[in-house]
């Protein structure tokens, strides 16, 4: 679903080289890695947002240039969440939530009944149907965050990049929060990908997880924590 | 959806009844029906087409402004917007510049202006990430014009102070006939752009990273809003004179009424509103008339200025 070929990555300067790895559908990935290890880099270039500086780096078959470009394209293809959600002022859940539907809308940005359909079936599936009415400014730091997943669901693209999600979350959100996105991947061909420092658990729900140190991506298989803040260490240390 | 199409609807009927209104207090009595049609094109229907088109016109860019800078503070005044207008009017008033007048004119000046300053302040918009110091540089640039207008004033005849000052108070009373058709042109323009907008601005809530990830360019709805607000304020304070708290008021009074980020519906509020709102001060300043002149600008930031301080009050 997402493909690396000898992918530079950085802003201005290269910061991580990725030979080659390719991260399929249907799984979740944890992105572990210290503080400014080039996490936040690595997804702001696989939203699009940053170009590449060098190599191959392809979404669902679409090369990242063509999806920077392409906005509809884009929209359609990867869905953004970031690690915090303040809420708007005079914003409901239900619009904020539909605004996910923005890239499937003509120009006057008019929401379908089909489209209204979908926000509230979204809102039910994560159990925020309660929360429908209420403004964005109202709600707790972990409603916040289950309803921008709410947005992103909505949107229905194959890849969801989420910006470190769980950091402002109690456990039994976090709980929630993974178990939402395991059974998204599992309903069809999607792809999520998450920074995170929470390596419990990424364990606990045995995530594939990438370690991101010293500019280089590692794959690791069967590690307890241990062995995992042993490879952000050294990695880091290089 | 049903009770904000009924609070538009309802704001459209008050708009006509008002316009209705607005035409039967400028009527003055006239020896024939030759003369009462002069009076008619000649002062009453630009004065009635001034309020209207100003209100809804002012209030647009306000909204566009503050969606674009995500903060319900600005305004085409606040961001020194109608500033740019202002000096470059004073500089064709008072500076002397006669091949200004005959080449561009007082609309092409005041245009030319207003896109300088929006320029101006997108380009800080790119330096100045937070919103609060972006609006203090547009009052320092508010502040900076305003001295220079001081300083060409010291030069300039009496005779050409007086157009000045007259100008600058704002008034509903100096659009021509002729200038009408210019006018509505400029603002319809202005109107169907922004129209083409609303699903971009709907995603520039969310802030322009995830207006981005949403699928918008959002460097040229970026663009186009600042267009399209210089395009307004300007050719409207070249029109009427800098006509204050407008652009700022009644965007916020939109979104608390209808407490909604559709930008469909604030766009029609937003244009039924603040015709409204500039009609109803023009009535006000008629039946005053008799005991004292009021200038525009005087009663809309008495208005204002009020609801304003309320809003920021009650935020904090």
């Amino acid at each position: 679903m997402i493909s690396f070929q000898h992918t530079v990555i950085g802003y201005q300067r290269p910061l991580i080289s990725i030979e080659n790895l390719t991260l399929e559908a249907g799984k979740v990935y944890a992105l572990l890695g210290l503080n400014g290890s080039g996490k936040s880099t690595l997804l702001k270039t696989l939203a699009a947002q940053t170009p590449p500086l060098g190599g191959a780096l392809t979404l669902n078959h679409y090369p990242v240039a063509q999806l920077a470009k392409d906005g509809n394209l884009r929209a359609q293809q990867i869905a953004f969440v970031s690690s915090r959600f303040d809420g708007i002022e005079h914003l409901s859940v239900f619009e904020y939530v539909a605004l996910g539907r923005i890239p499937y809308l003509t120009v006057f940005g008019k929401v379908s009944a089909e489209d209204q359909q979908m926000v509230s079936e979204t809102l039910k599936e994560l159990g925020l149907t309660h929360l429908t009415h209420k403004r964005t400014k109202e709600l707790s730091d972990g409603e916040k965050q289950l309803v921008s997943l709410a947005r992103a669901f909505v949107q229905d693209t194959p890849v969801l990049l989420l910006d470190e999600p769980s950091s402002f979350l109690d456990f039994l959100n976090r709980e929630n929060l993974l178990l939402a996105l395991l059974k998204w991947v599992s309903e069809g061909q999607r792809c999520v990908l998450l920074s995170s420092h929470d390596i419990d658990l990424c364990l606990e729900h045995n995530l594939p997880l990438l370690a991101l140190a010293g500019g280089q991506i590692q794959e690791l298989l069967a590690l307890d924590k241990k062995g995992v803040v042993s490879v952000l260490l050294k990695g880091a240390a290089h | 959806m049903n009770r904000k199409g009924l609070l538009l609807l309802l704001l459209a009927l008050v708009l006509l009844l008002s316009c209705l209104l607005h035409i039967h207090l400028t009527e003055v009595s006239s020896s024939s029906a030759a003369q009462a049609n002069v009076l008619w094109w000649e002062f009453r229907f630009p004065r009635l087409m001034s309020a209207l088109l100003a209100g809804a016109g002012l209030s647009l860019s306000g909204l566009l402004m503050q969606n674009l800078f995500r903060n319900p503070m600005a305004g085409p005044y606040v961001l020194g917007i109608n500033s740019g207008a202002s000096l470059t009017t004073a500089l064709l008033m008072l500076g002397g510049f006669p091949w200004m007048l005959h080449t561009i004119g007082l609309v092409g000046s005041s245009l030319l202006g207003a896109f300088l300053a929006a320029a101006f302040m997108f380009f800080v918009s790119w330096r100045v990430q937070q919103t609060t110091g972006l609006l203090l540089v547009g009052l320092m640039f508010a502040s900076f014009t305003g001295s220079i207008e001081s300083v060409l004033q010291s030069w300039a005849s009496p005779e050409q102070v007086k157009q000045f000052f007259l100008w600058n108070m704002g008034s509903l009373q100096q659009l021509s006939a002729a200038q009408v058709p210019w006018l509505l042109t400029l603002f319809t323009a202005a109107v169907l752009w922004s129209l083409l907008l609303i699903r971009s601005l709907n995603a520039f809530v969310l802030g322009q990273d995830q207006a981005f990830q949403l699928g918008v360019r959002t460097q040229r709805v970026r663009l186009s809003m600042l267009a399209i607000t210089a395009l307004l304020a300007g050719s409207i304070t070249a029109y009427c004179g800098p006509i204050a708290f407008v652009g700022l008021a009644i965007p916020n009074l939109g979104r608390q009424l209808l407490r909604t980020q559709d930008h469909l519906l604030l766009i029609l509020f937003c244009l039924l509103f603040g015709a409204l709102f500039l009609l109803a001060c023009d009535i006000l300043s008629i039946y005053l008339d008799s005991y004292f002149s009021l200038p525009i600008n005087v009663l809309t930031s008495l208005i204002g200025a009020p609801y304003i301080a309320y809003l920021v009050l009650r935020r904090s």
